[in-house]
């Protein structure tokens, strides 16, 4: 017999050859010094493994002296849980109830996001948005600090840290003042002569108010009919909401249907299928519409903006108008004291007898005023470790629920050529067969998922892209922390090129597509595994 | 510490306790000692009978199958009975297996409460101890699979072993210069699978069968994943005792 190799020394000292083999083993080993040295010198290191493995001089931590009470949650999770639940309450209290009554204001899921978004923002104002969207971006800042810091913290800290931070949440809210809510069986009336001193939330199939509130009113209904007064906001949802009374304050309303009879002392801003300002109907403040159909034959003290389909004009204006319609009709009883903007598909319709003051500009091109960054002021700078913050909150949930996917990715960032051209491709011919999709037989849902996705997939990019640079710095490191430390290193510097003035919006688009392609190199690695060895040919 | 305890009971061949290696196991209710190098010279002694070390407050196997059947009925007090007995050894294994000492607080604390939650489906006809490490190495490789980001070695790599003898004076010499915590430093610096594998195998005294089953790799593999690690171990602690084979085996 030959020599044995050190793996078979291994198998038979470990007693995992088979008898026979064993025994050839043993007797060359008796014959053999060098294999015979081979075996003692494997043997003695198995022993010497086992005595450093076995001998400890380390003492037991503390905390493990005595059994767990219960199973150790993440405090990451619980944190989480508990931002989302402040999250959700601040929604509840401060801003809309918006729930539990998607069913009975028969609103389809689609109308509820877009509701809670625009009567959110309009009803506190845009501000209030913010403030909210700072809130949980600063919390969820906080949280994820505190995940990463919970080893050096003691267990009762975080606790106090945790619940200190939910009860700020908690009352936070509460301090915007007290409030009554009624949940209509299947109604709710507020009879005539009755009066709320607070502010008052309805849910109901019907609601009609014929009394008094002092506060705001928050309805939310199929049906809603104000004949009463109130003194503070209104802010609707209703399949149809007829106002025959008088609010002293804002009208904020997502209807399907809205009639307006009474006065309303300040600004209405609406989103609606039909709207109708009658002869008797009277706005104090300015109107913002975005209609099917708007028929406007009361007075409006101040500007209108308005975006319809068709728009019909009768009434008077106190200031000026902006109006976009397809159709747009000035009857003659109209009056307009302002100047008169309008876009319109079709030539406008006015009547003689109209009274334009301020003339009619035709063909005025809405522009955005392009978004300048303000260097000069912290808010901008606040905002950036805003986003950042975000981009890593959704970075590191990308890298804890898929890593081996982000480890693809990021992989594949290094794959300049395919990645590029790749993402140059998906990035142009993705949305483009979205459209398609949604204007054909496929249908208008796998359309818009795909565009969702696609959105998303923009935004990963960043993250894959950073993964990468990130990994070209501080080297590729094995282990979570790192993978952690780079993800944050890389988002930071890409923000901070992002705000460059003038290249700043080209480095976005090239780490958007290049992540794009590295993304879509990392998908095709997974559907095609066997192919995964072969780098992907490049696009020229 | 729980389990067999290996002896260094210096035997006829090896008189040097260091080398002289005697490792207890169970064999059918059994405990031999076996010296396969005993055993190959025909030596004095390749088979002693010795005595399980016991380690204080280890309890006999009625004892604690009634300390299993009152924790199952919900006895706390068992239970916490249960948990100080193996709390410091499952700490350890989990010391051994993870990069941190952090991880292994966490996780030993993990463990006992899967354990908590498992213990009805323990089979009392083998040994406790045997299934607690199972748990826990379940639990450790799975936590290291959930983090890791590509650092282990394909298994490709792996099958890329040397054949050569490594040099025995120069792995004795390793043995002498270094001591206990600098191996186990080393052990903490070697890829995820294959200190695993060493601490299943030399630490929890594991069956190929048992590891093959928690890190999910054939049975014939097991050996090899051994030898690749004691090979990494040993360019860890910088030897350089397999020379340019050791190196030639990396690039590969």
């Amino acid at each position: 017999m030959n020599h044995f190799d050190e793996m078979t020394a291994l198998m038979y000292l470990e007693g995992q050859l088979d008898h026979e083999r064993a025994q050839e083993v043993s007797a060359h080993a008796g014959a053999c010094g060098p294999c015979r040295e081979l075996l003692r010198a494997l043997q003695s290191e198995d022993l010497w493994l086992r005595q450093a493995l076995t001998i400890d001089e380390e003492a037991i931590p503390a905390r493990l002296l005595e059994p767990p009470e219960r199973a150790s949650a993440s405090w990451g999770w619980i944190t989480a849980l508990g931002l989302s639940a402040a999250g959700a309450y601040t929604l509840w209290t401060g801003f809309v109830e918006w729930q539990a009554q998607a069913a009975q204001a028969g609103f389809t899921q689609n109308n509820l996001l877009t509701m809670l978004f625009f009567s959110g923002a309009f009803w506190k104002g845009w501000d209030a948005m913010r403030n909210l969207m700072e809130f949980l971006a600063a919390g969820s800042l906080v949280a994820v600090v505190s995940w990463l810091l919970r080893r050096h913290w003691r267990r009762l800290t975080t606790v106090a840290a945790v619940m200190g931070v939910l009860l700020f949440a908690l009352a936070a809210p509460q301090r915007a003042g007290a409030a009554e809510t009624k949940k209509g069986d299947p109604n709710f009336t507020l009879p005539s002569g009755e009066v709320v001193h607070t502010d008052l939330f309805v849910v109901a199939d019907r609601t009609e108010i014929d009394g008094e509130i002092d506060g705001d009113l928050v309805v939310w209904s199929r049906e809603v009919i104000v004949n009463g007064h109130v003194k503070g906001d209104v802010l609707c949802g209703a399949e149809t909401l007829r106002m025959n009374g008088t609010v002293d304050g804002n009208m904020r309303t997502f209807v399907k249907s809205l009639d307006i009879t009474g006065t309303v002392a300040k600004n209405v801003m609406t989103w609606s299928g039909e709207t109708d300002l009658e002869n008797k109907g009277s706005i104090g403040g300015s109107l913002t519409l975005g209609s099917n159909d708007a028929s406007l034959a009361g007075k409006i003290e101040k500007d209108v903006m308005a975006m319809a389909h068709t728009l019909d004009l009768t009434g008077t204006l106190g200031q000026d108008a902006t109006l976009r319609a397809d159709t747009l009709n000035i009857g003659s009883s109209a009056e307009i004291k302002g100047h008169v903007k309008c876009e319109c598909k079709r030539e406008p319709v006015i009547a003689p007898g109209a009274k334009l003051a301020g003339g009619i500009e035709r063909g005025i091109q809405r522009t955005i005023p392009a978004e300048t960054p303000r260097y000069e002021r912290a808010r901008f700078y606040w905002h950036r470790i805003l986003l950042w913050g975000v981009g890593f909150v959704f970075g590191l949930v990308v890298l804890l629920l898929i890593p081996n996917f982000y480890a693809d990715a990021t992989a594949a960032c290094k794959k300049y050529a395919p990645a590029a051209g790749f993402g140059l491709l998906f990035l142009f011919a993705t949305p483009i067969a979205a459209i398609i999709a949604c204007c054909t037989i496929v249908g208008l849902g796998v359309g818009i998922a795909t565009l969702l996705l696609y959105f998303i997939a923009m935004y990963a990019s960043t993250i894959w892209v950073s993964g990468w640079l990130g990994e070209a710095l501080l080297g590729p490191r094995p282990g979570l922390g790192p993978a952690i430390g780079r993800l944050a290193l890389g988002l930071f510097i890409l923000h901070v090129l992002r705000i460059l003035p003038y290249v700043g919006g080209w480095i976005l688009f090239v780490v958007m597509f290049w992540g794009f392609g590295a993304m879509v190199l990392a998908i095709y690695k997974r559907l095609r595994p066997q192919l995964a060895t072969t780098p992907a040919p490049a696009i020229s | 510490m729980l389990g067999w305890t290996f002896l260094l009971r210096p035997c006829g061949l090896f008189p040097d306790s260091r080398l002289g290696g005697a490792r207890e196991r169970a064999q059918a209710g059994a405990i031999r000692a076996i010296c396969n190098v005993c055993e190959i010279f025909g030596d004095q002694a390749a088979y002693q009978l010795m005595e399980r070390r016991k380690t204080a407050g280890e309890m006999s196997a009625a004892e604690l199958a009634e300390m299993l059947s009152q924790v199952q009925a919900g006895n706390a007090d068992a239970w916490g009975d249960l948990y100080r007995q193996y709390a410091a050894a499952i700490f350890r294994f989990c010391r051994r297996a993870l990069p941190t000492r952090e991880d292994a607080e966490d996780a030993t604390t993990e463990v006992f409460m899967k354990v908590r939650q498992k213990l009805g489906t323990y089979d009392s006809s083998r040994p406790f101890t045997a299934w607690l490490y199972k748990v826990a190495s379940n639990h450790c490789w799975d936590m290291l699979r959930r983090r890791r980001i590509r650092q282990d070695l394909e298994t490709g790599d792996l099958e890329t072993l040397p054949l050569e003898h490594p040099d025995p004076d120069q792995l004795e010499r390793l043995q002498t210069e270094h001591t206990n915590k600098e191996v186990r430093n080393g052990l903490a610096k070697l890829p995820d699978r294959a200190r695993m594998a060493l601490v299943l195998r030399y630490y929890a005294d594991m069956s190929y069968d048992e590891i093959a089953d928690t890190l999910g790799v054939r049975r014939a593999f097991v050996g090899v994943l051994l030898l690749r690690a004691r090979h990494q171990l040993r360019d860890v602690l910088g030897t350089g005792m397999t020379g340019a084979r050791g190196a030639a085996a990396e690039s590969k």
